[in-house]
């Protein structure tokens, strides 16, 4: 089955970003393949339960939000100097070898409709190098978001015993998103005007022995669709920590998962989210055991408030040759209305008897007696509730080992509290 | 002083109309200890628990008052002749917190995330407030709902309160020392993996830290080895002695009024009191079974 064909993108626009950013001809190469494929290749796979498709991308109006070279942005990218943390361009120039070995090595491109609309078109990125045993903190990198559609590439490659800590944010700017040539407003879709569409794909690579962790805080405005796929593969002893938070979006897509490729390399993924009014959150965390002696934890907790609908879905996938694998899953959510929706299904695929394995998820509302319990001892029953709800995200908060993105969801999961009649 | 007044009280189940309490006549005054004994599923937590205002029961007919002196609540607060006697049944459970009615449960709720310091400083500074809030003159009432947002579940309330984090510190050491608890457990979270014996210290503590005029205690001495249930218990006398307030013990066992020495005793049989009596009751029914009670009060076995 195809999916929708963009009449309006075209191989002079792909070589014009192509060309803006001075890439070698194998990268042209590269987009203008994928661009081709797009009326090949399928929307990634959505989260579906028995009788139910949560999430429905082929609904998005991508003609109309997608305006490839209107792309606009504000962004820091920022790290110490023992390790190269590049605006895209720059990388082009400087590690041409390290892009051509790695690049689309863990995503592949044409893995879906989206991630070769993303390597069509992407017209920013960053790329993170950490030298061999080079140890890395506070690499920050940040795009606010000032146009119609904005396409993001993060490349990640940490050599042999290197370790770095990335912390990545998404957020919306607050001025008026640009539309090419007044489009938008000449179709008189004056509803859609503010609508965004945020694409991005990140792929690491972590060396022997080294340590990756990735935090990213969504944060884009309530107007906006996202579409984010993060993939790390860990070789021997490897270690990669993604920490997931998504608070802002209309409608997120998003996908966190790591491939266990070394042996005795390990990962966790620890995700949080808070959806209110009509937010829609479809997230999925896996992890493939494909080495001996690995181990995985996926932490998530969640919130869904008046009519927000969350949808998860877990996987650890321990492959026949996964001898001694251990591999454990947790998540909650918690609604705060009625009217809310949620479901969770974690899988566990296990091909290797050799395994310690745990999966868990429950869908819950405030416990009643909690309520009570605080209540009766003088705590009105909204203070009682939002501190049930911080409460609540205190055991995912205690994994975030990221003290800025801890503290930024602390008080942004507070801020949308007290934002709550 | 302060005197809570149940009258004729009934309540069944929300959901359903199993009938639970049946008229139910008590009363307890400052000062004063009270036992309620009865055997299982007789009606005494849910007596507990409709004064406390649990959603779970619905009062089917007569009525929780509670009278205050107009010095209960000191020299800050004025209570007018007019604010004597509440029917609390009218009021949300935080207001009947404010108003001096404390429940110690049964069973506490076990609560991740909230250390014991943080809600025990929200929970002793909402009280003060909401009090403030219930004896307010009529037509000052502007900011009442902004409460309780500028928390942060480690940290606890950035706004100080009433009550500070350095004094409330003061305060929480001293009581802890009082039941000779380990300090680990004002940063530990709310009875989350406390055991048994643990979240009962954790009741009277709490009661100690916000004052109640009246306290209805709920099987405080279940689950209590022979030291804790002394420390209990003193802590239980410690809250009539210095604080003087009112308690209700619910209790099926003898053994805590050992330690806790009753005023009264109350038989709840089907949930009506069927029989009440000086501390000698207590040794009585101790002696002979609430069947005795049953057989002399319906004549029946
Ligand atoms: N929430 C409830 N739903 C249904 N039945 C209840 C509920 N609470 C109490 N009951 C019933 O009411 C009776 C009295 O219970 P309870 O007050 O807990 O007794 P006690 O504390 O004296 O042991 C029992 O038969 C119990 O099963
Ligand atoms: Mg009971």
């Amino acid at each position: 089955m195809s999916t929708q064909v963009h009449a309006n993108l075209t191989d002079e626009q792909v070589r014009q970003i192509s060309g803006n950013l001075d890439e070698p001809e194998w990268l042209l190469e590269t987009r203008l393949e994928a661009l081709e494929a797009l009326s090949e290749l399928d929307m990634p796979d959505v989260i579906r339960t028995p009788g139910r498709d949560w999430t429905n991308l082929h609904e998005l109006d991508f003609e109309s939000l997608v305006d490839p070279l209107n792309a606009a942005e504000n962004k820091d990218q920022v790290g110490p100097d023992e390790v190269d943390v590049l605006p895209w361009s720059e990388a082009v120039q400087e590690h041409e070898e390290l892009l051509r070995e790695h690049f689309g090595s863990v995503v592949d491109p044409q893995e879906n409709y989206l991630t070769a609309l993303s390597t069509a078109l992407f017209s920013t990125g960053t790329v993170v190098y950490v030298p061999e045993g080079v140890e890395a903190e506070d690499v920050t990198i940040r795009t606010e978001q000032n146009s119609r559609s904005l396409f993001n590439y993060t490349l990640v490659v940490t050599e042999e015993s290197s370790s770095v800590t990335i912390l990545e944010r998404q957020s919306t700017g607050s001025a008026e998103p640009r539309s090419a040539n007044g489009r938008a407003a000449e179709s008189g879709d004056a509803e859609r005007a503010d609508e965004q569409y945020y694409s991005g794909i990140v792929e690491v690579v972590a060396g022997e022995n080294s340590n990756v962790q990735y935090g990213s805080l969504q944060n884009l405005s309530e107007e906006a669709y996202n579409f984010s796929l993060k993939r790390g593969s860990a070789g021997t002893y490897a270690t990669i920590d993604w920490i997931e938070v998504n608070l802002g979006t209309q409608l997120t897509k998003s996908g966190v998962s790591t491939t266990l490729e070394g042996d005795s390399s390990e990962t966790q993924i620890v995700g949080a989210f808070y959806g209110h009014e009509d937010q829609h959150f479809d997230l999925d965390a896996k992890v493939w055991h494909r080495a001996e002696h690995t181990t995985a934890d996926l932490v998530t907790r969640g919130v869904t408030d008046d009519v927000a609908r969350s949808v998860y879905e877990g996987v650890q996938d321990v492959g026949r040759d996964a001898w001694d694998t251990s591999s454990y899953q947790r998540e909650n959510t918690l609604m705060l209305s009625d009217e809310s929706e949620a479901d969770a299904s974690p899988k566990l695929i296990i091909n290797n008897h050799d395994t310690e394995a745990s999966h868990s998820a429950t869908v819950g509302q405030i416990d009643r007696e909690d309520l009570l319990y605080m209540t009766s001892r003088g705590i009105s029953p909204r203070a009682a509730r939002n501190m049930l709800v911080e409460g609540f995200f205190v055991p995912v908060l205690e994994e975030i080992a990221v003290d800025e993105l801890r503290e930024d969801l602390e008080s942004l999961v507070a801020t949308r509290l007290r934002q709550r009649a | 002083m302060a005197r809570l007044e149940l009258r004729d009280l009934h309540a069944e189940v929300s959901e359903g109309d199993e009938k639970i309490l049946e008229g139910v006549d008590l009363e307890v005054e400052s000062g004063e200890i009270h036992a309620l004994m009865g055997p299982n599923g007789s009606g005494k937590s849910t007596t507990a628990k409709v004064i406390a205002g649990h959603p779970a029961y619905e009062v089917t007919g007569g009525e929780v008052l509670l009278h205050l002196e107009d010095d209960e609540f000191g020299d800050e607060i004025e209570i007018d002749e007019d604010q004597r006697t509440w029917n609390i049944l009218d009021l949300e459970p935080n207001e009947r917190a404010a108003l001096g009615i404390f429940l110690g449960f049964q069973y506490p709720a076990e609560i991740e995330g909230v250390t014991m310091t943080n809600f025990l400083r929200t929970a002793l500074n909402a009280k003060i407030e909401e009090r403030e809030e219930l004896f307010e003159e009529e037509g000052s009432e502007d900011d009442a709902e902004d409460d309780g947002f500028e928390t942060s579940p480690m940290e606890g309330p950035a706004d100080d309160g009433e009550v500070g984090v350095a004094e409330f510190q003061e305060i929480l050491q001293e009581k802890m020392e009082q039941l000779d608890m380990d300090e680990a457990f004002a940063r530990r979270y709310l009875n989350a993996g406390f055991s048994g014996g643990e979240k009962k210290q954790n009741e009277v503590l709490q009661a100690a830290i916000l004052e109640p005029s009246i306290a209805v205690l709920d099987e405080i001495d279940s689950g209590l080895d022979i030291d804790r249930l002394q420390d209990v218990s003193n802590g239980i006398n410690a809250l009539r002695d210095e604080q003087g307030t009112g308690i209700l013990q619910i209790t099926h066992y003898q053994r805590i009024l050992d330690y806790v020495e009753p005023d009264r005793v109350h038989v709840m049989l089907d949930g009506q009191i069927a029989k009440s009596g000086g501390p000698e009751l207590a040794e009585e029914l101790e002696d002979k079974g609430y069947d005795w009670v049953r057989e002399e009060v319906y004549g029946t076995a």
